[in-house]
């Protein structure tokens, strides 16, 4: 399968990484609470921020004349070091304000120095510091790449914070949670990072505290500590350490440590011996060291923690993720070059894969040659008869990755023979362009000379079983085989829950023409016009979709009656006051829509039948336009009385013919022509055009379209397909 | 009867005699030095450091104190190392943290006054994470001038000062 440069990076480095990564994180979630535990310790004045140097050093030093250092640590505990009155060592926290003695600290804990030897070097020192910076780096590596699948997946960086899809379990939360931590581990990623290139030397952290002259020290005018300019100052937050000096001598001097500098102070004069500014490096390790152990803020270690533990988790849904993906591949057990059956597939993320792994063994059990590929492998299909292509949409309308070549590959490679297609869409409403690339692809094909649709585009919503399984039955009535799908993708059983009575028939005046047949039906059913009535005239598999038109409450059909035909002529034996059996399929994406204020329809033949339902609701403030094709006078009689009707209320806000037989042998296609404006202006106006008929006129239409829209509007009529502005319902 | 009384009593002299004899040898007399520890400005971890007591045959005698407190890196410090794992010694009272470049530290050093001007000395010892080990960074003749004078370090030290405590 082919996949992006940044979903292949993203892998690759997880997959590199993953063994030290799990150790990194597990140790680190530990290490976070090594400050949360430091912190409860009641070392801590409540004075500190208030205090200056000069309200502490001088008084310490004759509180504790044996004092030889002062630090500072990340709690903000204040540690005086020195010898007691036995001249003994001495280590104790203190408080500045007061200089009581507040306790002693404690050893460090050796569990805590073990854990965070191996977080830092896996036990083997500078080898180990080496692998533990090297997955610093590539989790930062991850994180970005992450980051960018993240927008591409959200169409767009403003859009970055935009509800998630949910498809799965392991992908949702793989998302949502890498959105959320996205900061904490990027920060942990990058202060690793940095401190271990600031470990091996190669980012220069040197810095050098000159050396006092000791022939310009001056010995007066002596000062009292507690009036040094530069311990007035100097908060005692912003020291890290004070070393005092070590006799009574002008020549010991008090060596500070603050956050930005280091500087030597005469202790009789208060005056600045030497001063050093660190570089950038230092303070920028120092943040790096506060950022990814959280030392100076209990809530951040938390977060830490969180964040840590999520990279787990990371680790755990992404191998879910792949595993899940990788299983949909298909090997092939025939070449392109033998197999009448192709199935194309595009997908981003390997779902579209699982539905055409299904169809893929179906048919290769029914003993067909099948072959399935990506659509970027399009190529030559000799003995191919027909081509199924099943296709996700990826960002904001593009075709996935492994289908961006497709167009290109489609122009070059022209078919020796004629292929019968079908495009299956897949996609969710949650995105705007539903389903683009699919209708994009469809419209290719139907430019070829060689392709013929079977079926129309069928587009499947959330990986819907129901909408997949309506497509697979219709594709294989028209293709002549068999799909017995199994229940997890959940086609329709062929029952026939509803009852009908025949309450009208039209007889036919012309040979061979179009009927009209009403059906009452027996219960309080549900269903609009451009639902499909479903029967099963031979009491077998081979079942007969119908377009519904709501008339007066009742079902109307109109059909065309084929000779030999299984539906049509069983229809037509029926009298009035006959029962039959059926089922209706609710076909959303068919029916009227309910927000356009302008609304073309367009059919030809018996594809008026759900127009005639939906105009007889009332306009209300819509505007409503039906072209019809007919192949004559004679085959529209049967509609012109209830046309004439809805005209002259006003209904239908206008109507026109077209006739393909008679008079100047127009199709539908040429009336839109005329009215171009017309169905420009609509589009427009976020209005809708409907088609209904056969895929002839479809193919006729679309393509009309899609040279206005391109040229006018500026935009793929797929656009408004994807757009639900364009909709269709052809056979 | 009377004799063994006799013989108790005598031991019971004998022992109260004794004892504080026994125990002033135990303890005897030693002096406090504050001694402060100049780094170079070398780059890298902190240097671990053991200050130990040399007898006059040039061999290990006693820890004075070991600056760096993780045991996993005692080793680094060779020869003491071997001293320490052939007489293992209690040193936890004696140990304080590592110091790193352009640092000082300044710690109490407990000498026997016996040992001083009597041919002892004070080896520094050194090591750094990665980097060289000094075996003797420096070494301080144990006599009242070598502890009143500012010595040189070859090392990671700078130089070292002492104060009598």
């Amino acid at each position: 399968m082919t996949i992006s440069i940044w979903r292949y990076s993203h892998l690759a480095l997880a997959v590199s990484s993953f063994i030290l990564l799990t150790l990194a994180s597990v140790t680190g979630v530990i290490l976070a609470f090594k400050p949360i535990q430091e912190k409860i310790n009641p070392y801590r004045s409540d004075q500190f921020e208030a205090l200056y140097l000069s309200d502490v050093i001088p008084q310490l030093r004759s509180q504790y004349p044996g004092i030889t250092k002062l630090s500072i640590d990340a709690n903000q505990f204040v540690q005086m070091k020195g010898t007691d009155q036995e001249g003994e060592n001495m280590l104790v926290f203190v408080d500045p304000k007061t200089g009581n003695l507040l306790g002693k600290p404690e050893a460090p804990s050796e569990f805590f120095e073990w854990v965070t030897a191996l977080h830092r070097s896996l036990f083997l020192h500078e080898t180990g510091r080496f692998f533990i910076g090297l997955t610093s780096f590539l989790l930062l590596l991850i994180t970005i790449s992450g980051t960018v699948l993240i927008i591409q997946r959200q169409r767009g960086v403003r859009r970055f914070l935009t509800r998630i899809v949910r498809e799965n379990f392991a992908q949702y939360y793989h998302v949502v949670l890498g959105r959320l931590s996205l900061i904490p581990i990027f920060l942990l990623a990058l202060t690793g990072t940095y401190l271990s290139l600031a470990r091996f030397e190669l980012i220069d952290t040197a810095y050098i505290l000159p050396d006092v002259d000791y022939d310009a020290i001056q010995d007066g005018p002596p000062r009292d500590a507690t009036s040094f300019d530069i311990f007035k100052n100097t908060p005692l937050s912003e020291i890290q350490s004070v070393d005092f000096p070590f006799s009574e001598d002008v020549e010991d001097y008090y060596t500070l440590q603050l956050k930005d500098r280091a500087l030597h102070v005469n202790q009789v004069t208060g005056e600045i011996l030497s001063e050093v500014k660190y570089p950038v490096s230092v303070v920028l390790t120092e943040w790096s060291v506060d950022l990814h152990t959280g030392r100076t803020n209990a809530f951040w270690a938390i977060l830490l923690a969180l964040a840590s533990g999520n990279i787990l988790f990371f680790i755990y849904s992404g191998f879910a993720i792949t595993l899940k993906r990788r299983s949909g591949r298909i090997k092939n057990n025939f070449t392109a070059e033998e197999s009448n059956f192709i199935i194309l597939t595009g997908s981003e993320n390997g779902s579209t894969f699982r539905f055409a792994q299904e169809i893929y063994k179906q048919l290769l059990q029914q003993g067909k040659k099948v072959y399935a590929c990506e659509l970027n492998d399009f190529q030559e299909f000799p003995k191919a008869t027909h081509i199924i292509v099943m296709t996700a949409t990826y960002g904001l309308g593009n075709p996935p990755t492994n289908a961006a070549q497709f167009a290109i590959k489609l122009a070059a490679r022209p078919q020796v023979r004629q292929i019968h297609y079908s495009v299956v869409g897949f996609g969710s409403h949650a995105y705007p362009d539903f389903c683009k690339f699919a209708f994009e692809v469809d419209n290719l094909l139907s430019r070829q000379d060689w392709a013929t649709p079977l079926v129309e585009i069928h587009t499947i919503n959330d990986k819907s079983p129901q909408e997949f399984g309506q497509w697979a039955s219709v594709w294989a009535q028209h293709a002549g085989v068999t799909l017995d799908l199994s229940t997890d993708l959940g086609q329709d059983q062929h029952t026939c829950p509803h009852n009908f009575t025949v309450t009208e028939k039209t007889v036919l005046t012309v040979p061979l023409d179009a009927f009209r047949l009403r059906l009452r039906p027996e219960g309080p059913y549900s269903y609009a016009s451009g639902d499909l009535l479903a029967i099963y005239p031979g009491n077998d598999h081979r079942e007969r979709l119908y377009s519904i038109g709501k008339v007066a409450g009742e079902i109307q059909l109109s059909i065309k009656l084929h000779p030999g035909g299984l539906g049509s002529e069983y229809l037509y034996g029926l009298q009035v006051g006959d029962r039959i059996h059926g089922r209706i399929d609710a076909n959303p994406h068919f029916h009227f829509p309910e927000k356009a204020r302008q609304v073309v329809m367009v059919s030809n033949g018996t594809g008026i039948a759900p127009f005639l339902g939906m105009i007889d609701e009332e306009a209300g403030d819509r505007e409503r336009y039906l072209y019809c094709g007919f192949r004559d006078q004679a085959s529209f009689s049967l509609y012109e009385s209830s046309i004439r009707e809805h005209l002259n209320t006003g209904n239908l806000a206008s109507f026109r013919l077209a006739r393909s037989r008679e008079g100047s042998r127009q199709y539908v296609k040429d009336l839109l022509a005329q009215d171009q404006e017309l169905i420009v202006e609509v589009l427009k106006n976020n209005g809708v055009i409907m088609l209904c008929g056969s895929l002839a006129m479809q193919q006729d239409v679309v393509e009309l379209l899609d040279g206005l829209c391109t040229t006018i509007l500026g935009k793929t009529v797929s656009y408004y397909q994807s757009h639900g502005q364009i909709l269709m319902d052809c056979y | 009867m009377k004799a063994s009384l006799i013989k108790t009593a005598w031991l019971l002299l004998a022992f109260i005699l004794v004892t504080p004899t026994v125990m002033q040898a135990q303890k005897a007399p030693t002096s406090k030095y504050k001694c402060m520890i100049q780094m170079t400005n070398y780059l890298g971890e902190g240097a671990y450091i053991v200050i130990s007591l040399i007898n006059p045959k040039g061999a290990y005698e006693k820890t004075l104190y070991v600056l760096g407190p993780d045991k996993e890196w005692y080793n680094s410090l060779k020869e003491w190392h071997k001293f320490q794992a052939k007489k293992p010694t209690n040193i936890s009272a004696i140990t304080g943290a590592s110091v790193t470049g352009g640092d000082r530290a300044v710690n109490v050093l407990e000498i026997e006054s016996s040992k001083i001007n009597s041919g002892y000395s004070l080896r520094f010892e050194s090591a750094v994470e990665d980097k060289k080990y000094h075996m003797k960074d420096l070494e301080v003749p144990l006599t009242t001038e070598g502890l009143a004078a500012k010595s040189e370090g070859a090392g990671y030290i700078r130089y070292v000062r002492f104060s009598p405590n």
